[in-house]
């Protein structure tokens, strides 16, 4: 017990001013001769005593009440012990890990069959809980007494194949900690994986009324084998040229050779022999993947034998697909950009494409839908039917990119996206020889390998007006160089200069190759992604704002993930299972999506004691958390000041009739 | 109406008692038009039914022949029946809240009645001045200077000691031989019923008695703005009083007081007068001289 304001006690020093007037008015008593007191007798000694009494009560509660007063103002407090605040009451919660490696050795089924045992021994009418966590923490209950309930959650839990994540566990807990006033006692039923703990211990911290219990399913790490990675082509051009790269690792495990086979639609492709070194990783390439038009669901796979034969096959999609058509719309005056073009997109490995060139007035009658992208070369002189089949092409999902050369320049329009040409700009005119490039967002697909066009020259550049674009690229002047505008569902990707070597020397620079290849891509739709995702991994299925058509989910089981409601209008979905997925997005493309699980789930070594310990150790309800507990304190200065509400109402009420018998007399 | 009902206040400012009563008889007689007869007599008045004590002399034996019911005659006072005041002086007549004590009235009164049965009546008139004994005593009677001789005693009174009803009372009946009219004046601060046990033997032997209840008007209401320290009057006793208790208990006790005094005096047979000395003296008699015509 102490006081956080203790000088305002000397407030209680007000209390001798009620005492004193009452101790006054007590002592102001007339004599007066009366003629006989024979009527007041006892009756009178009993008046006066209620009289008084009734006085004594008014004085008690003016004491009273500046005495709370001065007590409010000092805020006295109390240290409370959390625990034996509760009187021994406390919510338990069962922490089951369900992440992919306690498929390892029946882990999952263990760890629910020792939760149900600790769950029986709980004493009755307590609080329990029940979590499930992987990537993410599922609240199988909230805190109930119900054992059945809690009996039947733990007997709900599945395996949902993520990486689990202490740190995600810790910050649910500190969470339900913070919203529960009782001690918290956590049962942690986990493999005790090491490769689940975060980077930083500090986000492992445990709330100060929490004591965590493991209990461990594993107590050593075992030794497994798993295909760790695949690199693959996700769409395959050339089958002859296509290569299969596998990494095999071992976790734990001693020098062995393992045989490595390549499944494509469940045939055996090829099967090869890996050495794979003790705890270590071997690499083993496949050349030539000879797979039919269309999608095809490909795996590799070694022959391990271990604890978790979930991560011995790796699954990879691979797309058999003909080259796109790309139509070149250029001035024949600029027969330059279409040499550059075409070289780079033919040297490219992972671009292919067929490039179809016309002139401009060539274009009345061409069918948009065969192309994957058109490109305009500083066409100026498009047919405005042309021009408005484009922005309709755009507005469903096509792509256009856009270089504007001093034709467009001098139209002062850059065509579909509609965007404004201020000027063309002359580098020599402004006392610089050239410009080159200043700010360029290289996370951009278009931009990624580019190497921000470092050492790239521009002599004449557009002067586009934004407007609602974005800038991708800005020259030394802040003039913007590339830029895209979104039109509908299809993209718009504008360079504020010519591909003709006289604009700039970008044709001459190692990065024309990879922008081009990198911005003809992504503008088609094709653009490099992993032929496989990991579980837990997040798939776009629409833009922001595409709501109405309806996509399609089909989980590896063939079953549909999303309702009617959610087809229509869910941004993407969550791919949770390890498997192959159907999609049908909402532009409608179709593809097929590989998923596996995170390979750090794989290495199945456990967390050192020592770590463990110090784990435990950040709640209070620890090893040592008598030593360390700090009781905390609990001010009680609002509590009396309602007291002292209550007092002054009393006192008002006894005032009053006191004043109203005053009168009276 | 000024002169007809005087402040007894104005009353006290008149130095000599024989000017008070004349003052007082002659405004209230001069007002008297429709009842000339008021004053005392012992003419026949009535029948009544025997009691224990009666005086045998008084049954009508004519009347117990007939019926054999034994009926006592009662008679007005006569022409010269005596008027005995017996005027309690104790500490308490003491008392005044407007200027006129309640001794004071109270010798107003036993004036103005000896005026008018002397003067007016020709009757014979005494007085005994008691507290807890007898102090003074002037036999009834009528002869020459008999009304110097009580108003010399009135005069004399001063208010000391205590109310002794019992011993006094017991003295009064070896004084009074003859039956005739007695009035008690005092503020009778005893028990109704210790009071009426002293003063009914006065009655038994024939004698009309009266009780002149007098009061001062805040001894009936008392008005206190703050708790006070009372100090009895005769034993010197104090107590603290609130105006809560002043205002409600006492005021029921006085009352009841008043009430069980006026009841028992009735059942005793004995005349009950309150006197409020904030009233006009002549007021009261005439008053009270209205009431007892309206009885016989």
């Amino acid at each position: 017990m102490g006081f956080l304001a203790p000088w305002f006690l000397a407030g209680l020093a007000a209390i001798a001013l009620p005492i004193y007037v009452h101790l006054l008015r007590q002592h102001n008593v007339v004599p007066l001769k009366f003629s006989s007191l024979m009527l007041f007798e006892k009756h009178m000694q009993s008046a006066v005593k209620r009289r008084r009494l009734r006085h004594l009560l008014l004085l008690a509660l003016r004491v009273l009440l500046l005495a709370l007063l001065a007590l409010a103002f000092a805020n006295p407090f109390v240290q409370r012990d959390p625990a034996a605040a509760t009187s021994g009451a406390r919510l338990e919660i069962v922490a089951i890990d369900r992440s992919f490696s306690m498929r390892a050795d029946n882990r999952l089924e263990r760890a629910k069959g020792e939760a149900l045992s600790i769950l029986s021994r709980r004493p009755a009418g307590g609080l329990g809980q029940v979590l499930a966590f992987g990537a993410t923490v599922q609240l199988m209950t909230q805190a109930v007494d119900d054992p059945a309930e809690l009996r039947a959650a733990v007997q709900a839990v599945e395996s949902d194949d993520s990486r689990s994540s202490y740190a995600e566990l810790a910050r649910v807990l500190r969470a339900i900690a913070q919203s529960s006033k009782l001690p918290v006692q956590v049962h942690l039923f986990s493999d005790m994986q090491k490769t689940s703990l975060p980077p930083s211990f500090s986000d492992l911290e445990l709330a100060a009324n929490m004591t965590l219990i493991p209990h461990p399913l594993a107590t050593a790490g075992k030794a497994n084998w798993a295909v760790e990675s695949v690199t693959a082509p996700r769409r395959l051009l050339d089958p002859a040229k296509s290569r299969v790269e596998a990494t095999v690792a071992g976790f734990s495990t001693p020098a062995a050779r393992r045989s490595v086979s390549l499944t494509v639609n469940g045939r055996v492709v090829e099967t090869k022999p890996a050495d794979v070194p003790a705890s270590g990783r071997a690499r083993v390439e496949f050349l030539g993947l000879d797979a039919p038009h269309g999608f095809s669901r490909c795996e590799v796979r070694i022959d391990s034998a271990d604890a978790l034969a979930a991560d011995d096959a790796f699954r990879f999609s691979v797309e058999r697909a003909d080259p796109r058509r790309l139509l070149f719309v250029h001035d024949q005056r600029q027969a330059r950009s279409m040499l550059y073009v075409r070289a780079a997109l033919e040297s490219s490995v992972e671009a292919s494409f067929l490039i179809e060139a016309v002139p401009p007035g060539e274009t009345a009658n061409l069918t948009l839908s065969k192309y994957s992208l058109v490109l305009l070369s500083d066409a100026a002189n498009l047919p405005e039917a042309f021009e408005a089949a484009l922005k309709g092409w755009v507005r469903t999902g096509g792509s256009v990119f856009v270089a504007a050369g001093p034709g467009i320049a001098a139209r002062r329009r850059v065509p579909v996206s509609g965007g404004a040409v201020i000027d063309l700009r002359y580098a020599t005119r402004e006392g610089a020889r050239f410009r080159t490039v200043a700010t360029a967002d290289t996370a951009h697909p278009a931009l990624r390998r580019a190497g921000r066009l470092e050492g790239v020259r521009f002599y004449q550049v557009a002067g586009v007006e934004p407007g609602d674009a974005r800038v991708l690229a800005r020259l030394d002047d802040q003039t913007p160089l590339l830029l895209e505008q979104r039109l509908g569902a299809g993209k718009i990707l504008i360079l504020a200069s010519a591909l003709d070597n006289v604009s700039n020397d970008l044709p001459l620079h190692a990065a024309f190759v990879p922008f081009i290849e990198q911005a003809a891509n992504y503008l088609a739709g094709g653009e490099t992604r992993a032929a496989s995702l990991t579980a837990g991994s997040f798939l776009e299925l629409r833009p922001e704002g595409g709501a109405g058509v309806a996509a399609e989910v089909l989980d590896p089981q063939g079953k549909r993930v999303l309702s009617f409601a959610e087809a229509a209008a869910a941004r993407g979905v969550t791919l949770t299972s390890p498997g192959f997925y159907e999609i049908r997005r909402a532009a409608g493309g179709r593809e097929l999506v590989a998923v596996n699980a995170d390979r750090r789930e794989s290495d199945l070594e456990v967390v050192p004691a020592e770590t463990l310990a110090l784990w435990q150790n950040t709640g209070q309800g620890g090893v040592d958390a008598a030593s360390v507990r700090e009781a905390k304190p609990w001010a009680m200065g609002w509590y009396i000041m309602l007291v002292v509400l209550l007092v002054a109402v009393t006192e008002f009420l006894f005032g009053l009739r006191y004043l109203a018998g005053e009168e009276a007399s | 109406m000024l002169q007809r009902f005087l402040n007894p206040a104005v009353l006290a400012g008149i130095s000599g008692l024989e000017l008070v009563a004349r003052t007082v008889v002659e405004g209230f007689v001069a007002g008297l038009h429709r009842s000339p007869d008021f004053g005392f007599s012992q003419e026949f008045a009535e029948y009544r039914a025997y009691s224990e004590g009666d005086d045998l002399r008084y049954v009508d034996w004519n009347v117990f022949a007939r019926t054999e019911r034994a009926y006592i005659k009662r008679y007005r006072g006569e022409t010269n029946t005596l008027v005995t005041a017996l005027l309690d002086t104790s500490g308490s007549m003491g008392y005044s809240s407007h200027g006129v004590s309640k001794l004071d009235y109270a010798r107003y009164l036993c004036a103005s009645i000896f005026y008018l049965a002397i003067n007016r009546q020709r009757d014979g008139a005494g007085v005994i001045v008691f507290d807890d004994e007898i102090r003074h005593f002037v036999a009834p009677s009528t002869r020459q200077g008999q009304l110097m001789r009580l108003l010399h005693a009135l005069e004399k009174c001063e208010p000391r000691a205590r109310t002794d009803f019992a011993k006094p009372f017991f003295h009064f009946q070896q004084f009074l031989h003859r039956r005739g009219i007695v009035m008690v004046v005092s503020d009778f601060y005893e028990a109704p019923e210790k009071i009426v046990r002293s003063v009914e033997p006065l009655r038994h032997k024939g004698s009309e008695v009266v009780l002149f209840h007098v009061l001062d008007p805040r001894e009936i209401a008392p008005k206190l703005d703050e708790p006070v320290l009372l100090v009895d009057m005769e034993t010197a006793d104090s107590l603290e009083v609130s105006p809560d208790y002043a205002r409600t208990g006492y005021r029921e006790r006085i009352d009841a007081h008043i009430a069980a005094m006026r009841e028992q005096s009735k059942a005793a047979g004995l005349d009950y007068f309150l006197l409020d000395t904030s009233r006009p003296l002549d007021e009261a008699l005439r008053e009270y001289l209205s009431l007892r015509a309206g009885r016989m």
